[in-house]
């Protein structure tokens, strides 16, 4: 008996959910599925970023009179959480465009089974895997998946030109070992050799260790004229300590996981004067520097963990292009907009409730906007990925500072050289 | 109402691939006492396996043999009951907390290797596009939702009423009594590692099965399935439905997992505005109390193991104790 109740209460609470959701429709709110990691703490701060584009847009005009309404879901990391969230926001909330989430791992089940199939726009701010580069390209995702995270091609490319352009001729990689690493090793390895270093060696880096001298020293040994490190800050001090302590070269091309202060002061200044270190670009507008006095005004402190602007960007681009489309708009019809949204043709807006306004209005009367985000002037390319412009960084005594500026088509030459 | 029914069809999905596992796991802690620590690598193994006999093929990829899925799942659940043999000969001598550590211990080896042996697993990249079976005669969407849901929940039957039969039989006996007392199952003339190893291959393989299921409804599978979060969902089932009781481990699967997603969707669309950042670790804690609550107030489960009202039941029916005994 009291099993059949729990059944019924079960039952009886969807059902009651499921009022509420018609309920909630009526008083014209344009739904959109969140999911991010919000019970992880470096996934608060990226879903709070959405949450602030989503009262952004709202406060510049929302979409059709109406205002969207962001239901955030927690993804926990986990793929069964994550695909579970996916699909109630698609089934029960009915919504058409979905942002998130951060770990690869959770964001291609929620994409090739739940929102691809449903016909439902995703874009996420900070998945990285080359998987979804594939998956787009084969064609399963029809079209509607998109992400603001620049993919590692561009920042290996870019430490191949350095790494040339310095006279290394051997080079040693040290990458962290989850799929992004594992993608940046491999694609700066092919980058190397494309551009005349010879890579004698790479070496994985597993989170957590106490000590990495079994895998220093196996680096050690092909005596490189320099080494490239793909690893986080957390891990890259111990490594870097071991390195420099068993004598190894202080020519040291870094990726953007390593632009931190707290790298800086742990490792010394005094070993860092070689430390070249790459990044996809901060545009030339004002526009990233506009997103850091933004976020620091809204939430007191400024961005400082990983994927921030990228969120800042995937939402805004994704709910403008959602109200260029209107609100009765499919997933395939939003994602026919986005290009109008990134028109490099188009005028410049910015991350800002008048830029929004601004650009709110134009979409209306068909005309295409340049948005200039926090990432700075994204396009997406036929796969939903980012291509970019490039910096080149070193740490200085006053902190980070921007050595170079490789411009686009620099960047796309380098590339398409490779691929010959 | 379709997108109620398609939800719903979802959900009962992945419970049901979750109550097989806890059914597996069932049979080894519940019925035989095995403490497995390390469910998720049985689970992935069974995965994997899965899909390398039965995805597509890739280049610089080990696998993707496109086997029929009947084959590749049968591939799958004996790769779950190899390893489980293996991980048993060397693991079984060790008790209790002994033994939980050392399958703890395997679990996150299998991770480790998922995650590394990049030309076997496809590394932390996963390994993606397992042809799901029959979608090109039921097409993909709401109907294949129901068609898959009927597979699972004709899986799940066949294990339960399988494990029913089992555990009634004297075999099922003689797990319990290694369970409860080794020495004397041993005095009566029965081999407990022998028994032990059975009952672990056994419970194994169910988890594979279910990792089996598990990759064919979501046609990937990465290293980030492979947390050990599974392990612990799959106990707080096992122990929240009753250990011992098939239909405790059923019950507490779907229950658990109902708690899990309804709770993340409740305070989604009730808790303030101002709340919804913190809705994900509030999620964490009332899963948490109800786990706690449930080993404070009743740690028998919701549906308690029932050996002594069957076993008095046929004794009371026996005509006498010696008829029950030659019985």
């Amino acid at each position: 008996m009291k099993r059949k109740l729990t059944g019924f209460a079960a039952l009886a609470a969807l059902a009651i959910m499921a009022q509420a959701g018609t309920a909630a429709a009526q008083d014209c709110a344009v739904k959109v599925g969140v999911v991010y990691p919000t019970s992880i703490d470096w996934g608060k701060p990226i879903a709070a970023t959405a949450l602030w584009v989503t009262d952004m847009i709202n406060e510049a005009g929302g979409i059709d009179g109406c205002k969207f309404e962001a239901v955030l879901r927690d993804d926990q990391s986990d793929p069964k959480v994550g695909v579970d969230a996916a699909k109630a926001l698609v089934d029960l909330d009915k919504v058409q465009l979905l942002l998130g989430t951060v770990a690869s791992g959770v964001t291609i089940p929620m994409l090739t089974s739940v929102t691809a199939p449903a016909g439902v726009m995703q874009m996420s701010c900070c998945s990285s895997s080359n998987r979804l580069t594939q998956i787009a390209a084969e064609g399963t995702t029809k079209g509607l998946w998109f992400r603001t995270f620049a993919t590692s091609n561009v920042q290996a490319s870019v430490a191949a030109i350095l790494a040339r352009d310095s006279g290394y001729k051997t080079i040693s990689i040290l990458y962290k070992n989850d799929d992004w690493g594992q993608d940046i090793a491999k694609l700066a390895a092919a980058a190397f050799e494309a551009a005349g270093v010879t890579v004698v060696g790479s070496t994985a880096i597993t989170d957590g260790q106490p000590s990495y001298r079994a895998e220093v020293t196996e680096a050690l040994g092909a005596k490189a004229d320099a080494v490239y490190m793909a690893i986080y800050p957390k891990e890259g001090i111990s490594v870097v300590r071991e390195w420099l302590s068993l004598g190894g070269t202080q020519n040291i091309i870094g990726t953007n996981s390593l632009k931190s202060d707290e790298f800086k002061e742990a490792v010394g200044m005094r070993y860092l004067a070689n430390f070249q270190g790459t990044d996809t670009s901060t545009p030339r507008t004002d526009s990233a520097t506009a997103f850091v006095d933004a976020y620091t005004a809204q939430f007191g402190a400024a961005p400082s963990g990983p994927g921030l602007p990228n969120s800042f960007d995937a939402a805004a681009i994704a709910l403008l292009a959602y109200a260029a489309a209107g609100k009765d708009a499919k997933g395939a019809d939003i994602a026919a907009k986005v290009p109008m949204v990134t028109d490099p043709a188009g005028e410049k807006i910015g991350g800002t409730v008048e830029g929004f306004t601004k650009a709110l209005a134009l979409l209306k009367e068909g005309k295409s906007v340049s948005y200039q985000g926090g990432t700075g002037a994204v396009v997406f390319d036929a796969n939903g990925d980012v291509s970019a412009p490039a910096v080149a960084w070193a740490f200085g005594d006053s902190g980070i500072e921007e050595k170079r500026y490789i411009p686009l088509e620099e960047v796309g030459a380098f590339m398409d050289s490779m691929a010959k | 109402m379709i997108g109620l029914i398609s939800y719903i069809a979802f959900f009962a999905t992945m419970a049901g691939i979750m109550a097989i596992a806890v059914l597996g796991l069932n049979l080894q802690w519940g019925n035989t006492g095995l403490f497995n620590g390390g469910v998720v690598a049985f689970f992935g193994m069974g995965a994997y396996g899965t899909m390398i006999l039965g995805g597509r093929p890739e280049a610089e990829q080990f696998g993707g043999f496109e086997l029929p899925f009947l084959i590749a799942f049968a591939g799958g659940i004996l790769a779950a009951g190899l390893m489980a043999w293996v991980v048993g000969k060397l693991t079984l001598r060790l008790r209790h907390d002994y033994l939980a550590i050392a399958t703890f211990g395997v679990a996150i080896a299998f991770e480790s290797v998922t995650r590394n042996a990049e030309w076997l697993t496809g590394g932390a990249k996963g390994l993606r596009g397992f042809p799901r079976p029959f979608e090109a005669a039921i097409g993909d969407g709401f109907t294949y939702g129901l068609v898959f849901l009927a597979l699972v929940l004709a899986v799940l039957i066949v294990v339960y009423v399988g494990l029913e039969r089992l555990v009634r039989a004297p075999y099922g006996r003689v797990l319990r009594a290694i369970r409860e007392d080794e020495v004397a199952a041993r005095s009566l003339g029965k081999d407990p590692a022998r028994m032990r190893l059975q009952a672990f291959i056994i419970g194994s393989m169910i988890m594979g099965a279910a990792g089996g299921l598990y990759v064919t409804f979501y046609a990937f599978v990465s290293p980030q399935d492979m947390a050990p979060i599974l392990t612990f969902q799959l106990w707080a089932m096992l122990i929240v439905g009753g250990a011992g009781n098939n239909r405790g481990a059923v019950l507490g699967a779907f229950l658990i997992w109902g708690a899990w997603t309804l709770s993340g969707f409740a305070l989604a669309r009730y808790a303030p505005a101002s709340m919804q950042l913190y809705a994900g670790s509030v999620q964490y804690i009332l899963i948490g109390l109800v786990i706690v609550g449930m080993l404070l107030w009743r740690p028998q489960g919701l549906v308690p193991e029932r050996i002594g009202k069957t076993f008095n039941d046929r004794a009371a029916k026996a005509p006498t104790n010696t008829g029950a005994h030659q019985a």
